[in-house]
């Protein structure tokens, strides 16, 4: 896309952005020549049994936040306020089935013979807990709420944990979860400016954001906590995922 | 090979030059042929007010229909029962949107205004279409997987696809812009129809007992579908015979199903549809074992 989007009027900005044209352009930029999430050539690792296993645990967890966001970012489609969003959230709905897919193309290249299975017993339980409550409040139809929950808590989560990861991953998990971290930022900026917007025009809807971020936030830091001591991660060497969850989510303008 | 064919207008000179269109087409196949024109003589069936409303009303069907379709498939998501049904549905969804968005954009181009966008569907939007839409949402809303599928994948897209490959036709000479379109979203569909067919019949392979069941949904949800269709055909003779007007001028054939659309009635355009669509309906239902039922009335 040759316009520079971010000088246009709001109307026009969000026709530009919230288009295939403008989807199809920027995952061009960091999707093409790849198969399944990297390049063909990344030299394969070899890991250590216990690093592999770990590897999978993870993988395994991630795949329940990837089904989670599937499921949520295309329930938002049947009720969200307009085109653009529609259209937005369609390309949202691939980038999640495709980080879906690619996630267990890498279990079985770990050696999973049942993915969705392996899936079922390695996932943590506030994890599962964090996704049935995304899809109560998809449910519910309340469209600030689940976007909020969807493209500001569950990506800031998401985005915390695979940068985090990113950094001492093997060369395929990391140029895969680079891939994906491209992705998150583009759905958290529209969740960032879609909330923005509302915002502007309606500032008390913040106080019912904070308290769906009241109830989230103690199931997303219990996710890393219960996903690092399940891979034995002593307490001074653990990252600071929660951390970084919360100053992302601070940064996109809802701090507590 | 590319040609450039270079007359700027007026409208009648652009008419009277499609005849050399069809020939040099007819020479050179596989040539990519482009016309220079000025914009205002860009769609000469744009010029003509009745053509205009009834493109219009054709296009807001399409909207309507893929408004429809994207809801559909992306609320099936969350009801499909694993992952290779869910990741499918994420790419259909993207289609679908896909659609509604270049069918959109066609009625900005036929001069819809933004803000009145909504007005338009709403005035024009069939309710049959609309009836339809609501029939198979409640389903999905329900996470009726099967129920979805059927509808969406089998009724919906089985019925519509032979309206597609005959739109085509009509446009592939005189609106060569939309023809294209067109013809992009008829792959599409080939694959949606595909999906219907595999998840269903592996469905009925494993639960035979299931298929009065899924007859009977083909029954209930049929109706609207073929309804629109012949309200379609119904409601503008005088669209139809000036499109067969402009073709005579020299735009070409229309061929389809072996019959030149531009010298027949509408009501022989009708019948010829009605039994194109039927026929490959029926041998679609046959590959899964279903028997086709005559949808009644509501």
């Amino acid at each position: 896309m040759s316009r520079e989007v971010h000088s246009l009027a709001p109307d026009e900005f969000l026709d530009a952005v919230h288009s295939f044209e403008f989807w199809f352009h920027s995952i061009q930029g960091y999707l093409a020549n790849t198969e399944f999430g990297h390049r063909p050539g990344t030299p394969k690792e070899e890991l250590p049994t216990d690093r592999r296993e770990r590897l999978i645990t993870v993988l395994c967890n991630y795949c329940v936040g990837e089904t989670a966001a599937l499921d949520g970012a295309s329930g938002l489609i049947g009720f969200a306020p307009n085109r653009q969003s529609k259209i937005f959230l369609a390309t949202q709905v691939v980038d999640e089935a495709r980080h879906l897919e690619v996630l267990i193309h890498r279990l079985s290249e770990l050696g999973v013979a049942n993915p969705e299975q392996e899936i079922q017993l390695r996932s943590t339980r506030s994890l599962s807990l964090f996704r049935r409550r995304l899809i109560e409040l998809v449910a519910s139809k309340d469209w600030e709420a689940a976007i909020f929950a969807q493209n500001v808590i569950l990506e800031a989560m998401e985005f915390a944990a695979f940068q985090s990861h990113a950094r001492d991953a093997d060369p395929i998990t990391r140029e895969l979860l680079e891939g994906i971290i491209v992705d998150e930022r583009r759905h958290m900026g529209f969740g960032e400016n879609d909330l923005g917007r509302r915002l502007a025009l309606t500032p008390h809807v913040r106080a019912r954001l904070l308290e769906v971020k009241r109830e989230l936030d103690p199931l997303v830091l219990e996710t890393f906590e219960e996903m690092l001591s399940e891979l034995g991660v002593p307490r001074s060497e653990r990252p600071e995922l929660g951390r970084n969850y919360l100053a992302t989510v601070e940064r996109l303008g809802f701090g507590s | 090979m590319n040609i450039l064919i270079v007359k700027l207008g007026s409208i009648g000179d652009i008419v009277h030059t499609l005849p050399a269109l069809a020939a040099l087409r007819h020479a050179f196949p596989e040539a990519h042929i482009d016309w220079l024109v000025e914009s205002r003589c860009k769609e000469i069936l744009l010029e003509n007010p009745t053509l205009l409303e009834d493109t219009i009303y054709t296009t807001t069907q399409l909207v309507v229909g893929e408004r429809c379709a994207l809801a559909a498939s992306s609320g099936l998501i969350n009801a499909a029962p694993d992952e290779a049904s869910k990741r499918f549905l994420a790419t259909q969804t993207l289609d679908e949107a896909r659609h509604v968005e270049i069918f959109t954009q066609r009625l900005f181009d036929l001069g819809v205004k933004k803000t009145e966008l909504e007005d338009v569907i709403k005035a024009m939007a069939s309710p049959h279409l609309v009836a339809f839409a609501g029939v198979l949402l409640e389903k999905v809303d329900k996470k009726d997987f099967v129920a979805g599928v059927v509808g969406q994948n089998i009724v919906l897209e089985g019925l519509a696809f032979s309206v597609f490959e005959m739109q085509h036709a009509v446009n592939k000479e005189l609106n060569p812009k939309f023809a294209h379109t067109l013809s992009g979203t008829i792959a599409d569909e080939r694959r949606h129809v595909g999906f219907g067919e595999n998840r269903i019949g592996s469905l009925l392979k494993d639960e035979p007992h299931k298929k009065p069941a899924i007859e009977k949904m083909q029954k209930d949800m049929s109706y609207h579908i073929l309804a629109t269709f012949a309200e379609a055909f119904r409601r503008n003779d005088g669209a139809a015979e000036e499109e067969r007007r402009l073709a005579s001028l020299g735009a070409g054939k229309a061929e389809w199903q072996g019959a030149d659309l531009a010298k027949l009635a509408p009501a022989e355009m009708e019948q010829l549809l009605a039994n194109t669509v039927l026929r490959e309906f029926k041998i679609r239902l046959g590959r899964l074992g279903l028997e086709y039922q005559t949808p009644a009335a509501p």
